[in-house]
């Protein structure tokens, strides 16, 4: 809770002396020297196709019915999940099946109701995910929205987006996962999650696991029917939430359209729709969201995406909400982040918390190129 | 080390007095009809003079296979001769004519651009303009007096690149009318730091049809430690060659190069003859260890909050450092990494490149993207 223990792990990422220069197939910066497992990526690279992990080809007819026995199973992975430790492969494929089956049944817009706490990017930081949960009240006996970005640059992508899961299929009517631009196979390769997962378990079934389940994640979530939540923001070819009903969202994140638009816009000063700077999606304006809550009889557009050092921001006179859920990103950015409550009455509180604090980080070589000029 | 690093200094002083082939043939070259789309003739391809090296080698792709023109371009103000390349577009009646200006790093040259510059024609249709050059201290840009002496700090090199940019459009691309032309300045490495910091310099015309910077695999944090380890890495690298042929296999060979067509026509520009026959490193980078803290400082700060469309290239690993990060995810800017490509990305991946700053001109040029809405389109 103190922003000072913050500099020395700062320190201890800067000051690890670097050790693995000459090694170019670990890969990753954000390499876990204690862990490094050997891996043939050249034949992981053959079938990164949707589906190939098979964790969806028995999918049931109806939802998942929790009964003694998977309630559990599911509590002892969540036990032990909670001590960030990860599952064993089989396991993992046992969770994302029973979890195809609780997420194939939701809408694309899920309905939710009061009250429930919501909460934005998350980003592999397990020990901040569990502070989250110290500061916003226990799951179950608080419910909880989720608006995606479980995984990628963090250390603790598989323990967090593992956890997230188990809680998901344990409570499904207590907890919602929306699906962020990063729960998709082309970014997870770049930012970490791909890599974690070679690291931890050897080989890229993990990863497709995950990869195959994020196809199944709900977009948005309406709260009451006032409050509009998403992982981005709103798209030129979403005028009404009836449109985003229509969507089919089974498949992975597009590189353009109105998925993609809702899972990568950003809400901006200037009026009207403006190109985004990021390469995918758009900007919109307060015109935009004024009428998109207007429209849609919404109070509120509640979304993540982008950082913001207090964890939390107001934009287009509060039309619109940003919500930050990862202290100190990346383990250096020096944010704050927020989670936030709407209650019975839809009152809204902010509860803003900092980096947990935590046994130690794990010894980071940030690798120096040798030739960079 | 010191012997050798005299002998060569000695040996380029000598290049730069005589020139490095015979100045009738350079001149020839230089000020033969060039072309001027002012008038909207379209240019006639001129076969090449002055290639610095020999062009029958098999191992050697020549500049002309990439570009259509090369030009020494004499700037008496910043007491260079600058070495050029340029294609100019095949059309001019497209609505955007989006010109690509290219900036290379400490130690390579305008080439290092050849590959890449070729692919965006071909992508394009011919529909785009490119432009490279011989940075000062490097290929075969030359000061006009050898006896004054020479700054490599930043703010030279930007003051080179804002002058050349000027040069270049005035000759060449002045009878477009202004408001089809769609700049795109990109720099790798050093290159990529000079373009962002040239921003603020632009004219207001420049300014105008300015689309966006791109940034070639820099990150401030790692170029600067990087810099500390530049002297293990020039330990390791031969400056002098038997031959072009064994210049292009060595840089292959050690990963520097990834892409033999792209090292065919950079490698060898980074050298130059010898009286022995063999060949030898033309730019010494330890000569600008003095300007090295002005090359990055600041960069990443400076990038993410100039005010246009950013993109930047990395090779390799997402590496970015603190200003980076919080820019990124704040949506200042777009990110694209390749993770199968060396540090020299516009070599090894050009189609990939090409591709990348394809889409980004098409993308943030308010002249080619309309967005698409059906809000208020429901019955």
């Amino acid at each position: 809770m103190d922003l000072d223990l913050d500099v020395p792990m700062h320190d201890a990422i800067e000051d690890q002396p670097v050790t693995q220069d000459e090694d170019k197939n670990s890969g990753n910066e954000n390499e876990l020297t204690a862990t490094t497992t050997s891996v043939d990526e050249d034949e992981e690279k053959d079938d990164f196709k949707p589906g190939s992990s098979g964790i969806a080809d028995h999918k049931s007819a109806k939802p998942l019915e929790l009964n003694n026995s998977n309630i559990n199973q599911l509590d002892q992975w969540i036990d032990y999940l909670g001590k960030c430790q990860i599952l064993s492969e089989d396991d993992v494929a046992r969770l994302c099946k029973m979890a195809v089956d609780v997420l194939q049944f939701e809408e694309n817009v899920k309905p939710i109701n009061v009250p429930v706490t919501i909460c934005g990017d998350v980003h592999g930081q397990f020990h901040d995910l569990m502070e989250l949960f110290r500061i916003g009240g226990p799951c179950p006996d608080t419910n909880y929205l989720f608006m995606g970005d479980y995984v990628d640059r963090g250390y603790y992508s598989v323990e967090t987006v593992s956890y997230l899961v188990a809680m998901k299929v344990r409570y499904p009517h207590r907890i919602t996962i929306l699906r962020g631009n990063h729960e998709s196979r082309q970014i997870t390769q770049v930012y970490g999650f791909y890599d974690e997962c070679l690291r931890k378990y050897g080989s890229a079934s993990v990863w497709k696991m995950f990869t195959d389940l994020f196809d199944y994640f709900p977009i948005t979530a309406l709260v009451d029917n006032k409050v509009f939540c998403l992982h981005g923001g709103l798209s030129p070819m979403i005028e009404t939430i009836d449109q985003v009903r229509e969507l089919n969202r089974i498949q992975e994140v597009p590189h353009e359209g109105p998925m993609c638009d809702l899972l990568w816009s950003d809400p901006d000063d200037r009026g009207g729709w403006g190109i985004s700077p990021r390469g995918a999606g758009f900007t919109f304006g307060q015109d935009i969201s004024e009428q998109f809550n207007h429209t849609n009889d919404l109070s509120l557009i509640a979304r993540a995406h982008q950082l913001v050092m207090e964890g939390y921001a107001w934009s287009h006179q509060q039309n619109v909400v940003t919500i930050f859920s990862a202290p100190n990103y990346c383990y250096r950015c020096g944010n704050q982040a927020a989670i936030m409550e709407v209650d019975e009455n839809h009152n809204r509180q902010f509860l803003q918390y900092d980096p947990s604090i935590r046994p130690g980080e794990p010894t980071v070589s940030r690798k120096t190129p040798d030739y960079f000029l | 080390m010191a012997g050798s690093d005299l002998r060569r200094k000695a040996v380029l002083r000598h290049l730069d007095l005589v020139g490095q082939s015979s100045p009738e043939e350079e001149e020839k070259d230089a000020l033969g009809e060039l072309p001027s789309l002012g008038n909207h003739e379209l240019k006639i391809h001129h076969r090449p003079v002055n290639d610095g090296y020999d062009n029958e080698n098999e191992a050697v792709l020549g500049w002309n296979d990439f570009f259509d023109h090369q030009e020494r371009i004499r700037v008496e103000e910043r007491n260079f001769e600058f070495n050029t390349y340029y294609s100019l577009p095949k059309s001019l009646e497209e609505p955007s004519v989006p010109v690509f200006v290219f900036h290379h790093g400490a130690g390579s040259s305008g080439l290092t651009f050849a590959n890449l510059s070729k692919k965006m024609e071909e992508k394009t249709d011919g529909r785009c303009a490119v432009f490279a050059f011989d940075a000062r201290g490097h290929g075969q840009t030359r000061p006009i007096d050898s006896e004054k002496d020479v700054s490599y700090a930043l703010s030279e090199f930007v003051k080179d690149f804002v002058t050349l940019l000027d040069r270049f459009f005035n000759s060449h691309l002045s009878g477009l009318a202004a408001t089809r032309l769609s700049i795109i300045l990109v720099g790798h490495s050093l290159g990529a730091s000079i373009c962002t910091f040239s921003h603020s310099e632009l004219t207001t015309e420049t300014k105008k049809r300015l689309v966006g910077i791109c940034m070639l695999d820099i990150v401030e944090e790692a170029a600067i430690k990087a810099l500390e380890k530049v002297h293990t890495f020039l330990l390791s690298t031969p400056n002098v060659f038997a031959n072009y042929e064994e210049a292009i296999d060595w840089h292959v060979s050690h990963g520097l190069s990834r892409c033999r067509e792209s090292a065919q026509v950079a490698i060898p520009a980074l050298f130059t003859g010898t009286k022995s026959g063999k060949i030898m490193r033309i730019t010494n980078l330890k000569d600008f260890q003095p300007y090295w803290d002005t090359w990055f400082k600041g960069l990443s700060q400076r990038f993410v909050s100039s005010p246009t469309a950013k993109l930047l290239l990395l090779a390799g690993n997402e590496n970015l450092d603190k200003e980076l990060i919080i820019g990124q995810m704040q949506g200042m800017y777009q990110l694209v990494v390749s993770q199968d490509s060396g540090h020299f990305i516009q070599e090894d991946e050009p189609i990939k490149t090409a591709i990348t700053l394809i889409d980004f001109w098409k993308r943030n040029d308010s002249r080619s993207t309309v967005i698409k809405s059906n809000w208020g389109k429901r019955n």
